[in-house]
């Protein structure tokens, strides 16, 4: 099995991810718990390339494939943007109490908590993210 | 993303349904944030219809909390469901906000 979404770097398109998401759990049976922390880690993902990879008003597509295999779910993240590596960005230290607890670093801390493999390529002028979760 | 505010005797009430994302999230900033400037408000985000967030709503959530409770409110969660719950303690918002 292998889809891919190609999305424009807009906020609201990241509604179509979500869409994307569900029809993927359906087709594949997933429970729930996953669907949403795919919901949760892709979302991250995209909303990052779409808030900091272009200009304003410069306007690209984002490609997400999403492939299965015997045992893992692979989603490969593309974009034309300016390089950008997330798994060099600080996890959110999730242990402090709350009035120091920082408001950003969540995203990427949550990427890595879920997912088994987070790996980034910078190829051809293109931003490649690639994230496992074993099934 | 449907808000409700709900003005009760001792406590405010905010409804959430639906999903709070980036795309809706500042959606509900807006509708929360001028509560953040009631001193000693109890306000309570009643989350049972909450089907998803992610981390844009959850530094709302995190904003909401520290801004209350600097000028001495009270800021709970309640009714949260399976998959949210699971957020709040991957993310150790469980161990830092109240929730009922």
């Amino acid at each position: 099995m292998e889809k891919t979404l190609v999305l424009q770097n807009e906020i609201p398109e990241i509604s179509k991810l979500a869409l994307f998401i569900d029809e993927l759990g359906e087709e594949l049976g997933l429970s729930p718990e996953l669907v949403f922390n795919l919901n949760l880690v892709l979302e991250e993902a995209v909303s990052n390339v779409i808030l900091y990879a272009y200009p304003k008003g410069e306007h690209e597509n984002i490609s997400l494939t999403a492939k299965k295999t015997e045992n893992q779910l692979l989603f490969v993240l593309t974009d034309t943007g300016k390089e950008f590596d997330p798994t060099q960005m600080p996890d959110a230290d999730v242990n402090l109490a709350a009035e120091d607890r920082q408001i950003g670093g969540l995203g990427i801390f949550l990427i890595r908590q879920i997912m088994n493999q987070v790996e980034y390529q910078r190829i051809d002028g293109r931003n490649v993210l690639t994230l496992g979760k074993d099934l | 993303m449907e808000v409700k505010i709900l003005k009760e005797t001792t406590e405010t009430v905010v409804m959430i349904e639906g999903r709070v994302d980036t795309v809706t999230a500042p959606e509900l900033h807006e509708q929360v944030s001028p509560l953040w400037n009631e001193a000693g408000i109890t306000l309570v985000f009643d989350c049972e219809k909450l089907e998803y967030v992610s981390s844009s709503g959850l530094r709302i959530i995190l904003s909401t909390h520290k801004m209350v409770t600097a000028k001495g409110g009270k800021f709970i969660l309640r009714h949260l469901t399976a998959e949210v719950r699971s957020v709040f303690e991957l993310t150790g918002f469980s161990r830092i906000l109240t929730i009922q």
